[in-house]
């Protein structure tokens, strides 16, 4: 395959169940060998995309490819090549995680054993165990296990980190980050932010079945704004008014002055100077997080009225 | 890449993977059933060839059971009875209808849409499984499995001395039935939302079948024609030996089967032609409070159970006037019956109270074992996670299991009741058959005791209840006929009872059954209250 033709391409891709609109003219393009963050809050229609892009459902109108095949008509030849965890992870209660990891390593294309006994000390894992005496976390590290030894050319991830604590969170990234270095291109669908923050390449945002916005976090930083904190020794000048500048807060503090404000990235180096000028004492510059891109994204589509939910999900 | 696995084409999709899914996530229930079934067909074999070794007494068998209707109704019209195979499928006419059918239901139903509804299948999917193949893999272990039993069915009638033919001809009548209900619930799962819609809709179609089966037999009308438990009947084993029926149950089978692959190709994993609507946004007052909110975990079960109960004694109260013509004219039913001359109503009576009393007990296990489900799904920890305490909870759930039973048995025992009175033409009947319903609550409420003590001490074991369950079901319906031990006989609660009316409910008998219940029942709290939940 070549490496320009995506991995994944959608084009104005609806699903209708019944009356409910789950997909409303999604587009998305997934590059080989990139991270791709797939980002929107619960019931924007992620999980819907995946299992189209998986042909375990069938899409209502629209273009979809997977490796540049249609996936409802090929569907079980296309996933030899791929791995998915789902987002609700469901296993066999009785059988044992080793039973499970080899169930599910019988439907993926073939097996790397050496990375999958890796990955069972890497996620500290008692294979020995039975499903129904594992926590929700652990029959979710059954799942990442599967997947992440499959070898496969592209894995799905639809929340693949929900019930991990933080320390596992940290070892799923650097697993992550190992597959794409093999060249694995990745589908990472999440409504944490700083999961995709820390590993994707290119994001799209989803809402109500829709892509609000998609690029690299470079691109997408540009339209948003950086946070500056700084302490000085003097009042800083014509900061207020000066170009890109705004939200500026100055207040004096044991006889210093505390400066606050947004600017654009291109007028960063302006502001700082003047900073200067007044004698920098500690200064923090805070690149604008996802959260505020998610918000940014956001904010263009959003009516007042639901300004708290989204929020709320974005600051989950 | 380098491929992982050695063979040929590692990525294309393969059946063979699917079955073997199949058969490890589901081998100890294919291994049970299959065991289970096997052994109890080969035992009632043996168990009548033991007790009808000479053509005399196959002879006199012949004579008594084709003279009633009634027990045509029951056990189906056997051709070619006069013989060893043709009285074992007599006796064993009842249990089969059930068994068999029952048999591919479940493999089925655990296979394919248990697993769609608990999300298991989506993982599946995601691998290099076509949409069809979990339909097609479920379809061909479940065959598999019919074809084990069916075998293992055919040896053990041969062993006992049944001919070879006749042996083969009835063991495939009995697989073919097995597999058109298989074909049946495959295509039900790709039509239903939930597994337990799978269970109770075959159940439907089961229960039609049977009495479609009877009707026809006691008619003598082609209606038998439409049933498959009339298609098994009709291939005539011990008869005329119609191998060519066995193509009707093939045919459906693969039909339905079929259609179940078909539409699973094509539909989307997860929906379904039937399904809910939307519900009320708000729970009422009744169903917040523990007792209503038990009521509506229970009203779906204990309606199924219900109407299974009065189906049973809607139909033999209908047949009660029948009956007793038959009766007058042979006096040797009676004695194969086991009813005292002179008092053939009431030996009918019992008889049919039995098979209410097996009913009302399958409801109480099924009942409790939904507690078990409650607690390994999760939703008793969120329920007990509040104010409400175990005891509280348990006890609500007991209240309301036990009233759902109360419910079964007198509606059904009046259900009797009213068809007896309507068929014979007087009332004389209704207090004793009233009476028997009750004499038989202690017996079921051991076992209900039994599903509880295990629910409360080895909740992991409960299966095991269902286990007693069939033993005392065997031991109730096919003991006596059989002769088994007197010891046997004991295992099973309902032979304390004594056969009301036509025997006498020992006052003495019923409060021992009482006790242990009560016994049984009061461990199975206590044991609740002090153990963890999971």
């Amino acid at each position: 395959m070549s490496r320009s033709v995506p991995v994944i391409h959608v084009r104005d891709l609806r699903k209708t169940f019944g009356k409910v609109r789950a997909l409303d003219g999604l587009d998305l393009s997934v590059r080989p060998g990139e991270v791709h963050g797939f980002l929107g809050p619960n019931g924007s229609g992620k999980s819907t995309t995946i299992r189209i892009l998986l042909g375990l459902i069938r899409a209502t109108a629209g273009r979809v490819e997977l490796f540049g095949a249609d996936p409802w008509r090929e569907a079980a030849g296309l996933h030899g090549r791929l791995a998915y965890v789902a987002g609700d992870v469901a296993l066999w209660p009785g059988l044992t995680g080793g039973q499970c990891l080899d169930v599910l390593g019988a439907t993926h294309g073939g097996v790397d054993r050496r990375r999958r006994d890796d990955l069972i000390a890497r996620f500290d894992l008692d294979p020995a165990k039975r499903i129904r005496d594992y926590s929700k976390g652990n029959r979710q590290k059954v799942a990442l296990v599967a997947a992440l030894a499959a070898e496969a050319e592209l894995l799905i991830l639809d929340e693949p980190t929900s019930g991990l604590d933080p320390l596992m969170e940290q070892a799923f990234q650097q697993c992550v980050r190992e597959r794409r270095e093999d060249g694995v291109t990745v589908l990472l669908s999440s409504h944490i932010l700083g999961e995709v923050e820390a590993l994707a390449d290119r994001v799209s945002i989803i809402r109500r079945g829709r892509a609000v916005t998609t690029g690299s976090l470079a691109e997408l930083r540009r339209h948003t704004r950086t946070s500056v904190h700084a302490v000085t020794i003097a009042e800083p000048e014509g900061l207020a008014g000066a170009p890109g500048v705004a939200d500026c807060v100055c207040e004096r503090a044991d006889g210093r002055v505390d400066a606050r404000f947004t600017i654009d990235a291109e007028h960063l180096d302006a502001a700082i100077g003047r900073l200067h000028a007044a004698r920098i004492h500690t200064l923090t510059v805070t690149p604008p997080s996802l959260d505020a891109l998610f918000l940014h994204a956001y904010g263009e589509t959003l009516d007042a009225r639901e300004t708290g939910e989204t929020l709320a999900e974005a600051t989950r | 890449m380098s491929a992982g696995a050695g063979t040929a084409d590692p990525r294309r999709p393969r059946l063979n993977t699917m079955a073997g899914i199949v058969w490890r996530t589901q081998r100890r229930t294919i291994l049970v059933w299959v065991a289970a079934l096997a052994a109890g067909m080969i035992g009632t074999a043996a168990a009548v060839a033991g007790l009808y070794d000479t053509p005399a007494e196959i002879h006199t068998y012949a004579e008594a059971v084709t003279s009633g209707s009634a027990l045509a109704a029951i056990n189906g019209a056997v051709e070619g009875i006069d013989s060893l195979g043709g009285v074992i499928q007599d006796e064993f006419g009842f249990l089969a209808s059930f068994l068999l059918p029952l048999l591919g239901i479940t493999l089925i139903a655990g296979s394919t849409r248990r697993e769609e509804e608990s999300g298991r299948l989506e993982t599946i999917l995601g691998g290099r499984i076509a949409r069809h193949q979990p339909a097609l893999a479920a379809l061909t272990v479940a065959t598999a499995a019919i074809l084990a039993t069916a075998v293992l069915f055919a040896a053990g009638l041969v062993l006992e001395g049944v001919p070879v033919s006749g042996a083969i001809l009835y063991s495939a009548a009995l697989g073919a039935l097995a597999f058109v209900f298989a074909g049946f619930a495959a295509l039900l799962a790709q039509l239903v939302l939930h597994a337990r819609g799978v269970y109770t809709w075959s159940l439907i179609g089961l229960a039609a079948a049977y009495v479609l089966r009877g009707i026809g037999d006691t008619t003598g009308t082609g209606l038998v024609w439409l049933s498959p438990l009339g298609w098994a009947e009709k291939t005539a084993p011990f008869g005329d030996q119609r191998w060519w029926v066995l193509a009707l149950p093939a045919v459906a089978g693969l039909v339905m089967g079929g259609a179940a692959v078909w539409l699973a190709a094509r539909r989307d994993l997860g929906s379904a032609l039937l399904r809910g609507g939307a519900g009320p946004a708000g729970a009422t007052r009744v169903r917040r409070g523990p007792i209503g909110f038990a009521a509506w975990i229970h009203g779906p079960a204990t309606a199924g159970w219900l109407s299974g109960g009065i189906l049973l004694t809607a139909m033999m109260g209908a047949l009660a006037r029948p009956f007793l013509d038959a009766m007058a004219g042979n006096p040797a039913l009676g004695r194969a019956m086991g009813v005292a001359a002179g008092r053939p109503l009431d030996g009918f009576v019992a008889a049919t109270q039995l098979y209410l009393a097996v009913i009302a007990a399958g409801y109480v296990i099924q009942a409790i074992g939904a507690l078990r489900t409650e607690e390994a799904d999760g939703r008793l920890a969120t329920r007990l996670a509040g104010t409400l305490s175990r005891n509280r909870w348990l006890a609500a759930h007991g209240a309301v299991i036990a009233a759902g039973l109360l419910l079964i048995v007198v509606g059904s025992s009046l259900v009797l009741a009213l068809t007896t009175a309507w068929s014979v033409g007087n009332t004389d009947e209704t207090g004793a058959i009233m009476a028997a319903g009750l004499a038989y609550l202690p017996a079921e409420l051991v076992l209900a005791g039994l599903a509880l003590a295990l629910f409360g001490r080895w909740p992991r074991a409960f299966a095991l209840t269902w286990a007693a369950y069939a033993a005392a079901t065997f031991i109730a319906l096919l003991g006596p006929g059989l002769d088994l031990a007197r010891w046997v006989l004991d295992l099973a609660p309902t032979t304390h009872v004594g056969s009301p009316p036509v025997g006498t409910a020992q006052a003495g008998s019923l409060t021992a059954l009482s006790l242990v219940a009560a016994v049984l029942i009061m461990a199975g709290f206590t044991a609740f209250h002090r153990r963890d939940t999971s």
